[in-house]
């Protein structure tokens, strides 16, 4: 967090994220997941991103035809490779990897 | 993801059998099953049977925040100042058990709640505004037959089994009111000893209110029935100060504006009231009381509760 490299806390700018993100209703993970990945977002991505929840309590058949297990579950479409991370996504260095992007500091 | 903090699953005694059999087909060291064991996971998709399955501690948290947002509503609801004396005379679980079905709605003068002759789509507890009820005399004139305050209710003749309304409703104070479906207020009077007596005793006030207007239209002079008119007004509009345009009060009293503007004048040289583009407040309670004609008499708590 102290040092910053211009490299690495920098997406391109041409290059918007697409993410969408699952969760169920107000639980406590989802809730957490929401809040973790907002800041996440607004930390590297500063808006170049598009981000879509869907709660399966109100649409599961729509988590259905895209696979997801578990909520909350977390999906980057674009840009390939896609990725999934699962869980509250507190564990920010993993979140950051399904991105493509590169934790600070290293 | 923290799936080396080594938490142990899911205690099985507490989870179902549906969602016992759905973690076992999750792969083994899978991100799934770590999660699940991190305690980060809130809910699963069965695909068998397509439901999703939540687990118990998030299924606690969504029911605690339902519960908590659910009570908050009615706490405001019932906090609401100057409810309505019909539903605050009613005890306490009869009061609770209707407020799912009532939803706060904003009424402006002139608005129509209930034609005559149509269908009854609502019935209306005034909070703060006033309704006027008006009776058709003829298809360009109607004639003020009652007032309705926070002291009751708007669609009376759901009560007496009738679904069709015999008055015009007519906004004549803007202010707020709880409304309900007239399918659901059929259910609710039904079920609800309290209020079925409480509308039984108002429908009886209400008769004799209109029987009241009806020989004081008949025997007083225009500037004793505006004062009376003034006092029932004030009595159910919670603010001292009401919109009141002269043509709204020469319409529903079926008299010329000159009128209006004639006995108001009256009353106003006599500081009893005052009366300023269209605001109009009652300045002398008493006076004003001794201005009216006999047929002037408040509400009282027996008339409702």
């Amino acid at each position: 967090m102290t040092r910053r490299t211009p490299k690495a806390s920098r997406a391109r700018p041409t290059t918007v994220v697409v993410l969408r993100l699952y969760i169920a209703g107000g639980a406590p993970n989802s809730m957490q997941a929401i809040a973790n990945l907002e800041a996440i977002c607004a930390e590297h991505l500063k808006g170049g991103h598009r981000l879509e929840v869907v709660d399966i309590l109100d649409n599961p058949r729509r988590a259905m035809a895209d696979g997801v297990l578990v909520t909350p579950s977390l999906a980057k479409l674009s840009p390939l490779p896609a990725a999934q991370v699962v869980g509250n996504l507190s564990d920010k260095k993993r979140v950051l990897l399904a991105l493509g992007l590169k934790p600070h500091g290293k | 993801m923290a799936s080396d903090r080594g938490v142990a699953s899911l205690p099985a005694g507490r989870v179902s059998s549906g969602l016992q059999r759905v973690l076992r087909q999750l792969p083994v060291g899978g991100l799934e099953r770590r999660a699940i064991e991190a305690g980060e996971i809130d809910a699963v998709i069965d695909y068998g049977s397509a439901n999703v399955i939540v687990f118990p501690a998030a299924r606690r948290a969504l029911r605690d925040t339902a519960k908590r947002s659910a009570a908050a509503e009615r706490k405001a609801t019932l906090e609401m100042p100057g409810r309505n004396s019909m539903l605050a005379a009613l005890p306490r679980a009869e009061y609770l058990r209707l407020l799912p079905a009532l939803e706060q709605v904003r009424l402006e003068l002139g608005d129509v709640l209930h034609e005559a002759g149509a269908p009854i789509r609502h019935v209306y507890f005034p909070v703060d505004c006033v309704i006027c009820l008006l009776t058709k005399v003829d298809s360009q004139r109607a004639v003020a037959t009652g007032l309705v305050g926070h002291e009751g209710m708007v669609g009376i003749p759901l009560a007496l089994e009738v679904g069709v309304s015999s008055v015009r409703a007519v906004v004549q104070v803007a202010g707020t009111a709880l409304r309900m479906p007239a399918a659901r207020f059929t259910n609710e009077f039904q079920r609800g000893l309290q209020l079925q007596r409480q509308l039984y005793r108002y429908a009886q006030f209400t008769l004799d209110q209109a029987r009241q207007i009806a020989a004081c239209i008949a025997s007083h002079r225009f500037e004793q029935r505006l004062a009376c008119w003034l006092l029932m007004i004030g009595d159910r509009a919670k603010s001292p100060e009401m919109l009141l345009t002269q043509v709204h009060l020469a319409a529903v009293l079926n008299v010329r504006r000159v009128s209006v503007t004639s006995a108001s004048g009256s009353l106003r040289s006599r500081g009893l009231i005052s009366y300023n583009r269209g605001r109009m407040s009652i300045l002398d309670r008493k006076g004003l009381e001794s201005a009216s004609c006999r047929c002037y008499r408040p509400f009282e708590v027996a008339d409702v509760a």
